[in-house]
């Protein structure tokens, strides 16, 4: 049996350059492959295209799903698209539409994240005037995929992410509805005042899916009644490789990577809540014992932050944080910022390095973790990400409490004094990397989209 | 003359059957073409309780050339009319029921009910029927008339706090625009509001130039209810027109 699927993400499978006339209308999609990547379109970074597509790619060459949509939000290029045989439908609000949804989405995620309390002072963002753009974006993201339903009749909805939770309700088709929740779920931080927005719109699905156990179990405490299952998110192996030599050396001469440096890597968006912060502040005590050590903080701004995107400007906010705290320990030759780096460029870093860290405050996830193991580092990992569900401490990595600054630099020093422990931490790693794959996730959401069509 | 006496009834009775079929034919037409907006069932129940009517005054007036006693006939069909009322009369109830529960029964999709020893998730609401999900994983199905005739709990939480405001909306706006035109239009009603809530519309039923939704709101105080659905309406009515204005100088 194959599915006809339609998925629904706020971020684009693409960007695509903002000098790339939007099609005329008549000439059909625009295919990718007759374009050129880098010049004409880039992939979007985050972790939620870069699982979607290559499961959608391998469900179609299983032939478990057939012609594919991708509804998304794409300020950009054509409506139209296609891919690999995935059908890219692009949502376009107009831009002060699109700043209006950046808003309440960002209050959505602060909530979330337990940045923002309930109704305060500011009151719920349901009753400011830019709810009515968020709930435009989202009505006309369900309108599209009604529309596309109606002429190829799908047998499932696929949504992603908090921002576009409404988009089940919206869609009021009986047909089945998954929804996948990407961000962290801390029932203790979502104030009480959230539950009736926040169950509402769940309990418009046929199955909630989360990335671990512990945000199933807070879905749990917190009232929902539905179907929910947790799922690890997963990366394609195949598409990490080991970079030339001369790509490493490029590497490590564009970022100033001596051969002597000890290089502590920390691949985040830059965005307070990844805590480079923390990391930047562990660094400054690490680095007085250990003056070889550098710390490498890879990433830029998300869809939500860029100029063509969504158009939020933390990013920069805080990289201008990030900077003056470097400034203040003294650290500036030991702290390399690279901004946006191509998967080449990230491979090389991966190799590069001596171990990886994630140091979110919360995180949904943290597929960077399994992106190191793949490269048999060690990781230290913060308490608040869901991979930390996974780490077993002393075998595959080491754990650590957010804000724990000298926690934390002892975990560093540790991996730098000890290079056998460091190397076994990263062996477990690469083995545990394996909960994580793309095969392992194929075969779990197979089953949960089995499921959704076999109760039907 | 035998031939005669039969011939000229018979062309008389195709001429009145030939007249039937095209008087039927372009009730159908005018009937669809001018009723194109409205409850697609409802339209359905009338254009064929008209065709049937048309369709047996046409064959009463065709029997009646071979003077045949054609009252015996239209006591024929008056009883099988009557027997055929008698029959539908609980799915005539039920369809009666949906219509005023509708507007006047508290719950909607989605709402957690309880009537007599039955209790679940409404997760339909058809013309005949409304069916519950229960706890269980099983289904009910309520008869509609039931709803007029018995006590119905809404024991949805909060659910004396809620306003729906049935939508209908016929032109060429997409929902998108009129959804925020009212979404923005209301904001002015916030304080009024419970602000844990957002406002939300569900649409029940599309077509290219019509839809249905209801608007639900969470209101603080319940005492104010008519009185701010009145002026929601109103408010949904100016957006309307405001929007079918913008479209006829657009076309």
């Amino acid at each position: 049996m194959s599915v006809r699927i339609c998925v629904n993400t706020q971020t684009p499978l693409v960007r695509f350059s903002p000098d790339l006339a939007p099609d005329p209308g008549t000439r059909g999609p625009a295919v990718l492959s007759e374009m050129v990547e880098d010049r004409d379109y880039q992939f979007s970074p985050g972790g939620v295209t870069r699982m979607v597509y290559p499961l959608l790619r391998r469900m179609i060459n299983e032939k478990f799903v057939s012609d594919p949509c991708w509804v998304s939000l794409s300020p950009t290029g054509p409506q139209e698209a296609v891919l690999d045989g995935i059908r890219l439908s692009h949502v376009k609000i107009g831009k002060n539409a699109t700043r209006g949804y950046g808003r309440i989405k960002e209050e959505l995620w602060k909530v979330i994240h337990g940045l923002k309390g309930g109704a305060g002072k500011d009151g719920q963002p349901f009753w400011k005037k830019d709810y009515a753009d968020f709930t435009y974006y989202n009505r006309h993201s369900a309108d599209r995929m009604a529309r596309l339903d109606r002429d190829l009749d799908f047998d499932l909805f696929y949504i992603h992410d908090f921002q576009q939770l409404a988009v089940g309700h919206m869609l009021g088709s009986l047909k089945p509805k998954l929804f996948r929740w990407h961000i962290p779920f801390d029932a203790s931080i979502v104030p009480e005042d959230w539950k009736p927005f926040l169950l509402t719109y769940f309990n418009s699905y046929d199955m909630v899916m989360v990335s671990c156990q512990r945000y199933l179990e807070a879905l749990r405490r917190f009232g929902f009644k539905g179907a929910v299952k947790y799922v690890f998110p997963y990366i394609d192996k195949a598409a990490y490789g080991s970079p030339a030599k001369d790509d490493l050396d490029g590497f490590c001469a564009k970022f100033g990577i001596g051969d002597k440096d000890r290089v502590i890597l920390v691949v985040a968006r830059l965005d307070p809540m990844k805590g480079q912060d923390g990391a930047i502040k562990a660094f400054g005590r690490v680095v007085r014992d250990h003056p070889d050590a550098k710390l490498v903080l890879a990433g830029n701004g998300s869809f939500s932050s860029s100029k063509d995107g969504i158009g939020l400007s933390k990013a920069e906010r805080w990289k201008d944080e990030l900077l003056r705290l470097v400034r203040e320990l003294g650290v500036q030759d030991r702290v390399v910022f690279t901004g946006h780096i191509s998967h080449r460029e990230l491979e090389a870093a991966y190799t590069r390095c001596d171990m990886t860290l994630l140091p979110s405050h919360l995180e949904g996830f943290g597929l960077v973790v399994i992106e190191g193991w793949l490269y048999g580092k060690p990781a230290i990992v913060s308490s608040g990400a869901g991979v930390a569900d996974i780490i077993v401490e002393g075998e595959n990595g080491f754990l650590f409490d957010p804000g724990d600054t000298e926690g934390l630099a002892e975990k560093v020093r540790g991996l730098l004094e000890d290079p056998e422990t460091a190397a076994r931490l990263g062996r477990g790693g690469h083995h545990s990397s394996e909960k994580c794959s793309l095969e392992e996730g194929l075969k779990r959401e197979s089953e949960v989209l089995g499921a959704l069509m076999g109760n039907r | 003359m035998q031939y005669q006496e039969f011939i000229y009834p018979a062309i008389k009775f195709v001429v009145i059957i030939l007249i039937t079929w095209l008087v039927a034919w372009l009730f159908n037409l005018v009937f669809v073409g001018w009723y194109k907006i409205g409850m697609s069932l409802i339209r359905l129940h009338v254009q064929r309780v008209a065709t049937i009517v048309i369709w047996t005054v046409g064959l009463i007036l065709a029997i009646e050339q071979f003077g045949l006693d054609i009252n015996l006939l239209l006591l024929l069909i008056g009883i099988l009319g009557v027997g055929a009322i008698l029959a539908a009369r609980d799915v005539l109830q039920n369809l009666a029921a949906k219509y005023f529960s509708d507007v006047y029964i508290p719950f909607k999709m989605g709402d957690t009910i309880r009537i007599r020893e039955h209790s679940g998730k409404v997760i339909e609401i058809n013309p005949v029927a409304t069916v519950l999900l229960t706890e269980k994983d099983e289904l009910i199905s309520i008869p509609n008339s039931l709803f007029i005739k018995e006590a119905t709990v809404n024991i949805t939480p909060q659910a004396w706090k809620e306003i729906i405001i049935p939508i209908a909306f016929s032109g060429h706006a997409e929902v998108p625009e009129f959804e925020t035109r009212v979404i923005r239009a209301i904001n002015k009603f916030k304080l009024h509001m419970d602000e844990r809530f957002p406002p939300v519309m569900t649409v029940k039923k599309r077509e290219q130039n019509y839809f249905e939704a209801v608007l639900t709101l969470m209101i603080k105080d319940p005492s104010r209810k008519d009185e701010i659905t009145s002026k929601i309406n109103n408010i949904i009515t100016e957006v309307s027109a405001e929007l079918k204005g913008k479209h006829h100088k657009k076309d």
